[in-house]
């Protein structure tokens, strides 16, 4: 009696023991189906991006701005595949205008080199390819000659480029090396008061010979605090069977970075600055004011930026760590002699609070003025940054 | 023209050795290969955009992202391959 008792005890126990492991066995079928599901495969995308909207009060003007946002799509096909593309879709002058900032293939080569095709930002300096996402860029506005309608220098073109990074002992370098369409230059036979300015978006080439340039970055010390850099580029401007299209232009540019955290003011320090300059052959345009005749003049354009921050980021204040003071002079010089030549400078300074890392509600002054402004460059006002002093309150959001 | 370039340059060529020799006395000479995964992500990062928090995205999200800031930032393989290995332990 005793020994079926306990037969029946062993048996009982053994199927409650193979129903249970039968159990946990389904369970963990069940949750690796679920984390299949889940999983990604090898091709995976990605929407980032970033918005900003804002007031802005210049002397003769305000009102509110932005409405934009710009949508980044990213995707990757492989370990060593990626596109990417952005779009700028903003209100202008009263209509939605989409634009394509730029959509570029990329292939990682190796450890030490990708190569890229596309429209991409170009490596012209830093500020066009690292600092002009609106959430990115500390201060509202961006500097002036580094803006569209008045920039010295590439933002984005179509060609081809080499690029990459590799330590160097306890530094390190980057590099960058393209073939793009290059500049074109404007004859003035459209309109004779633009003749001799460069157009940097060139999407279907005005003549054969493509641009070639280039950025070289190094970074000395080991905390990549510091980098200095040197680009250049070199390309025929001239529109093909004219007698422009000899005309060549030259284009330098020298660009810093700094960010070092100073323990004994408990935050951290972001200096910026960029110097960028082009160089156009001589060459004889339509006078305007004498279309019978001919002028030529010195074209040479230039303009620079220095900017500042200060995050005080490790102050015990939960509120002051959020704060940055942000401050730029900036500088664009063009071609004297042109009829679209001058001058302007312009101050600015921003007090930030950051809602997150990559939330920032920017509160910002900046003045700008143009010396000599009465005989030229003030004229083209509208195409370009207002003088005078403004109010801007922008509030950027990353995605 | 020329006042201002000269300026200009002038002004940046300051930047540049002021900048040279303050970090320079603080450098110290640590190889890529002897930092963590966190120590690159504050120092990368920082130079173009605050650090971003790890919890902001998933692994598969982070490995995307790095091979566009590889693209974009010119980051080393070596500095994107310790980031990411960070982000994803932290997230």
């Amino acid at each position: 009696m005793k020994r079926n008792a306990l037969w029946m005890v062993v048996v009982g126990l053994w199927l409650v023991m193979g129903f249970s492991q039968n159990g946990l066995a389904q369970d963990v079928a069940s949750v690796q189906q679920e984390v299949k599901k889940l999983k990604p495969g090898l091709s995976r995308f990605l929407l980032r991006g970033y918005a900003h909207s804002g007031f802005e009060r210049y002397e003769k003007e305000n009102s509110f701005v932005g409405g934009s946002f710009n949508p980044i799509f990213l995707w990757q096909q492989s370990d060593r595949l990626l596109f990417e593309g952005e779009l700028e879709v903003a209100l202008e002058h009263g209509s939605t205008t989409i634009g394509l900032e730029y959509a570029n293939m990329s292939y990682i080569l190796n450890k030490r080199m990708i190569i890229r095709v596309g429209k991409f930002l170009i490596p012209f300096g830093i500020f066009a390819e690292r600092l002009h996402p609106r959430w990115i860029n500390r201060l509202p506005s961006n500097p002036l000659g580094f803006d569209h309608g008045e920039q010295v220098g590439p933002a984005a073109a179509l060609g081809a480029e080499i690029r990459g990074g590799a330590p160097l002992g306890a530094s390190k370098i980057n590099y960058s090396i393209y073939l793009i369409n290059g500049p074109s230059l404007n004859d003035g036979s459209e309109n004779p008061e633009e003749a001799g300015m460069l157009h940097f978006d060139n999407y279907e080439d005005n003549n054969t010979n493509k641009a070639i340039g280039g950025r070289f970055g190094f970074l000395p010390f080991s905390s990549s605090a510091l980098e200095l850099g040197v680009s250049a580029q070199f390309a025929k401007v001239g529109n093909e069977n004219t007698i422009y299209q000899d005309v060549g232009a030259r284009l330098f540019a020298l660009d810093l970075s700094l960010v070092k955290t100073i323990p004994s003011l408990k935050g951290i320090v972001d200096v910026k600055a960029q110097y960028s300059m082009t160089q156009v052959d001589d060459a004889r345009y339509v006078d305007p004011e004498n279309p019978g005749q001919t002028y030529t003049f010195k074209n040479e354009n230039a303009a620079y930026f220095v900017r500042g921050t200060f995050k005080p980021a490790f102050v015990a204040n939960t509120f002051i760590q959020k704060l940055e003071f942000a401050g730029r002079y900036s500088v664009l010089t063009l071609a004297e002699g042109a009829a679209w030549g001058g001058e302007k400078r312009q101050w600015a300074f921003s007090l930030n609070y950051w809602l997150d890392w990559r939330t920032v509600v920017k509160f910002s002054y900046q003045y700008t003025d143009a010396p000599g402004a009465e005989e030229a460059a003030v004229e083209h006002e509208e195409e370009g940054t207002p003088l005078g002093g403004a109010f801007l309150i922008h509030w950027s959001f990353g995605f | 023209m020329n006042k201002h370039k000269l300026l200009g340059g002038l002004l940046i060529l300051v930047v540049v050795l002021v900048t040279v020799w303050v970090i320079g006395c603080a450098s110290n000479k640590t190889l890529v290969t002897e930092k963590s995964g966190a120590q690159l992500w504050g120092e990368n990062c920082v130079r173009c955009h605050n650090a971003p928090s790890p919890p902001a995205f998933n692994d598969y999200q982070w490995e995307t992202i790095a091979i566009h800031m590889r693209v974009r930032a010119s980051l080393t393989d070596e500095e994107v391959q310790k980031i990411v290995e960070f982000l994803k332990m932290a997230n």
